[in-house]
């Protein structure tokens, strides 16, 4: 656990600043057709500072967690603000203050021995082995990580946080029809320390049985019809499209840089079954978020954003330079990955809120389509274009689910595509292993029902 | 302790906590940075940089631990962990340290950086592209100076001494006029020195120009499967995916390549080369060392021929093909002997295509996604730009397709490309 050796420099702040220790952890075992490929441990810590002067930012950071180091890092970063604002002379005014506290999340360390992550791999990947002798290939990976950061404000809340997640990737490979081979993936864990998570490997059978069920339909699988279609999107996706068709645009950092949510703050940008929101560390229902976050890296309170109300664009998220700057109050989406990383306006757990649809229902309510079920990596445009792979997908024929398809790829426009929602499920799935990427990768959690809309799926 | 006294201390506790062979890395360095959000300076960053790296081998099993922190109590922990680690894995016997070479030293770049002559720079490039763009909005601009010293030993008697200075910059960008917005654009560079203006680098002002254009889109029509022109920046994405695809470590570790027993043999088509180049002199801080050997340059396709795998020491020893002499994606392609402009005039309906943005391509190489800043090209022209149009195929295939390659090259400080010209791609308007 961090000592805490900064919040006496609290006291010599003389312009607004935000002092960080951080230590980040990386486990990483994989093996691959049973031999053991990665087997590696990484810590990652130190101090930043980050300094503002009229409009302008400067930041710093070592290594070290000595007090010679934090004074150099306060000293450096506050040097480059100086620099930037004699150069820059933007002249602008402080922050307003926001409320002031201290915030210590109750976390125990549980940093277990590397042990631990290669024999229950190993123990997994005997499994698979001999469950599934028919594999071309497989790859079995642990991986896990951890943020623990303590912050000291000039203005807002001081905090202590710890973050940790664990997953187990499993990969399998099969011949298909065509000669070749098909693969498709399960990740399975969350939020806690590995050993919380992962007891028994025999607990995964059931996940990694359905995994292959899926993959053998995969394999006998069909080229999607390229072209706009109609769709339901698996829960698994509404995250994905929260965050990269929408999320991104709503960033206010994006919004400054031309994104075309700037002008359609207010307006109708969804159907009117569409509430998204950004959610802080509690969801719609009451249970915890994902990957929760209560304190912000620029020592503001967390709550929720709502960024689409009933349809309409009601939100950006902010940091504090950005709310002040569009008349907004900031709810905590100022986040640094690392010890040496600045705070970006980052999403924390972004989602659709469930509807009052079944899933059986609105697959028969397809004459023609595609049922879309995982995904893989996604991406978003400053237009609201966005596009994210699809690993898995079956076809609609006549409101029921007929062949698999094979690995595609879906696109649209956000605010166009998001009219064309006429039905959301009464369920929802959250998800956390993912990275975002943007300047720095963040940990994000994503979630929501399935949709039905139109979307442009790739294919021949 | 300085470097070398931090590598010798580290290989001498893991060899007397049981290793029979280990390696060390550790660096040293800063990074200065300057930044530019929507259009305005905003930020400027110095970074103390550090690093330590080992890997001991221990009965026959590896471990790895990496930490940023110099001082012994951080590196005694590392080694404990680096230690416990192999010992928890699996004899195999295709794990080593790389056998002695000796001792080199290597020194690239300048070792200071000249931070006012940057910030210098980068307010001209806001003024030039104002000036000269006026519907361009810079939404991110990052512009920095890295030097890093670094050194390499193992218990085989290498020694690797690396200093580097290098500047980048990574710029991203879209046009405006009124509500209508381009996609967004990116232009990144490494380089020794600030000599040139930002906006006069390679194809700095194609990527500006055609961001201006993109504002006026039209759809691309019916589906058809035709000829598309890849820029150089798009280009280095597909080789990225064909090398991650069949060429790298795991693929061939476990056989699912589907070029594994194709070393020798034809896979492109003939006028294709293409190679890494880290000790190119056009290449930045290009790679000189690598999992404790020498780097070289490595031809991985000649004429169409595959001649060797992007596989490290570990991957070799397990399978039998030859290690590559580079960990490098500083990619080259051999230009050919048509202009763009030449290209072009031969394809009565297509797309040339500066962005890909798709899913990851499946195992067997096919591919699809969003054609982005992508233009269509009629009777022999470049016209308008493009919305919502997917592209598909499959890149072992695509390799087999290609139908030309431009004479003209663009280097961003890692790669040296040509434009490219394939057939057989599904292109699909909405």
């Amino acid at each position: 656990m961090l000592k805490d050796i900064i919040s006496q420099y609290r006291g010599g702040f003389s312009l607004h600043t935000e002092l960080r220790a951080q230590q980040n952890t990386s486990r990483r075992v994989a093996v691959l057709a049973g031999e053991i490929v990665a087997n590696s441990r990484t810590d990652v810590g130190g101090v930043s500072a980050r300094v503002y002067k009229n409009g302008v930012y400067g930041f710093a950071s070592g290594a070290d967690y000595t007090d010679e180091n934090v004074r150099n890092v306060l000293e450096a970063a506050e040097r480059n603000a100086v620099f930037m604002d004699s150069r820059v002379g933007k002249g602008e005014k402080a922050f307003p203050s926001v409320e002031r506290g201290e915030y210590r999340m109750k976390l125990d360390v549980n940093d277990v021995e590397q042990r631990h992550y290669v024999e229950f791999v190993r123990a997994l990947d005997a499994r698979i082995a001999e469950r599934y002798p028919g594999l071309v290939s497989r790859r079995v990976v642990a991986s896990s990580d951890s943020m623990e950061k303590l912050l000291v404000v000039a203005d807002g809340f001081d905090s202590y946080s710890l973050m940790p997640r664990s997953y187990i990737y499993v990969t399998l490979t099969v011949p298909d029809k065509l000669g070749g081979t098909v693969e498709l993936y399960e990740v399975m864990g969350g939020r806690g320390w590995f050993t919380d998570i992962f007891k028994d490997p025999a607990a995964l059978d059931e996940k990694v049985d359905a995994l292959y069920t899926r993959l053998m339909q995969k394999a006998d699988g069909v080229y999607a019809d390229a072209g706009v279609k109609d769709v339901v999107m698996h829960p698994n996706l509404a995250g994905m499209l929260a965050h990269e068709a929408v999320g991104h645009t709503v960033e206010a950092d994006l919004v400054l840089g031309g994104s075309v949510a700037g002008p359609m703050l207010g307006r109708q940008v969804a159907s009117e079954l569409v509430t998204m929101v950004d959610f802080a560390n509690t969801l719609h229902d009451g249970s915890p978020a994902p990957l929760p976050v209560y304190v912000d890296d620029e020592g503001t309170p967390a709550s929720d954003e709502v960024l689409i109300k009933d349809g309409i664009l009601t939100g950006y998220m902010n940091n504090r330079e950005s709310a002040e700057r569009f008349g907004m109050t900031p709810h905590g989406n100022a986040r640094a990955y690392l010890f040496s990383d600045e705070p970006l306006i980052r999403m924390r757990n972004t989602g659709i809120i469930p509807g009052k649809s079944k899933l059986e229902d609105m697959i028969a309510a397809i004459d023609d389509g595609y049922y879309l079920v995982e995904t893989g990596n996604g991406q978003a445009d400053t237009t609201g274009e966005f596009m994210f792979g699809i690993n898995l997908g079956y076809e609609i024929k006549h409101g029921k689910i007929g062949r698999a398809i094979r690995d595609t790829t879906i696109s649209g426009v956000a605010f166009d595509m998001l009219k064309t929602v006429d039905m959301l499920s009464d369920d929802n799935v959250w998800l956390s292993s993912g990275f975002c990427g943007k300047k720095q990768p963040m940990p994000v959690g994503m979630g929501g029902p399935a949709i039905k809309c139109r979307v442009n799926i790739g294919g021949r | 302790m300085n470097k070398r006294e931090i590598a010798e201390y580290t290989l001498d506790k893991l060899m007397k906590s049981g290793a029979e062979g280990a390696s060390v890395g550790v660096s040293q360095g800063s990074t200065d940075e300057l930044n530019i959000d929507g259009g305005e300076f905003s930020l400027m960053r110095t970074l103390f940089n550090s690093g330590l790296s080992m890997k001991a081998i221990v009965g026959g099993r590896k471990g790895n631990a990496a930490i940023n922190r110099l001082d012994r109590e951080s590196i005694d922990a590392a080694i404990e962990n680096c230690i416990a680690a192999a010992k928890s894995g699996k004899p195999d016997s295709a794990e080593r340290i790389a056998p002695g070479v000796g001792e080199h030293s290597f020194e690239d770049g300048p070792q200071q950086p000249d931070t006012a002559l940057l910030y210098d720079r980068m307010r001209e490039y806001i003024e030039d592209v104002r000036k000269d763009y006026p519907l361009i909005m810079l939404e991110q601009v990052i512009a920095q100076f890295d030097h890093e010293e670094s050194l390499y030993m193992n218990t085989n008697g290498t020694v690797f001494n690396s200093i580097g200075g290098e500047y980048g910059i990574e710029a991203m960008f879209s046009a405006h006029d009124g509500e209508r917005s381009s996609s967004f654009c990116g232009f990144g560079a490494s380089m020794y020195d600030l000599d040139r203006r930002i906006i006069d680098m390679d194809l700095h002002r194609n990527t500006l120009e055609g961001a201006v254009k993109s504002l006026a889109t039209r759809s691309f029509g019916d589906k058809m499967v035709g000829r598309v022109i890849f820029t150089p920046g798009c280009l280095a994405g597909f080789l990225s995916s064909i090398i991650g695809n069949f060429m790298s470590d795991s693929v061939i570790i476990d056989g699912t390549s589907p070029w594994k027993n194709r070393i020798g043999e034809q896979v492109a088509s003939e006028g294709l080369c293409v190679s890494t180049i880290p000790l190119d002199p056009r290449i930045v801080c290009g790679e000189r060392f690598s999992g404790g050997f020498v780097s070289e340059n490595m031809d991985y396709i000649k004429d169409g021929v595959l001649k060797g795998f992007a596989i490290g020491d570990y991957a070799s020893l397990k399978t039998g093909f030859a290690r590559a002499a580079n960990q490098s994606m500083n990619l080259w392609v051999k230009p050919g002997e048509k202009s763009l402009e030449e290209i072009v005039s031969g394809i009565g309906r297509g797309l040339i295509i500066d962005r890909f943005s798709g899913g990851d391509p499946a195992q067997n190489g096919d591919f699809s996604g969003v054609a982005k800043n992508s233009f269509l090209i009629e009777n022999g022209k470049i016209t308008d730009a493009v919305s919502e149009t997917m592209i598909s195929g499959n890149l072992v295939e695509l390799m087999q397709s290609l139908a030309a390659v431009s004479r003209e090259t663009a280097c961003d400080g890692q790669s040296v490309l040509p434009w490219a010209a394939f057939d057989g791609v599904t292109i699909s308007g909405k």
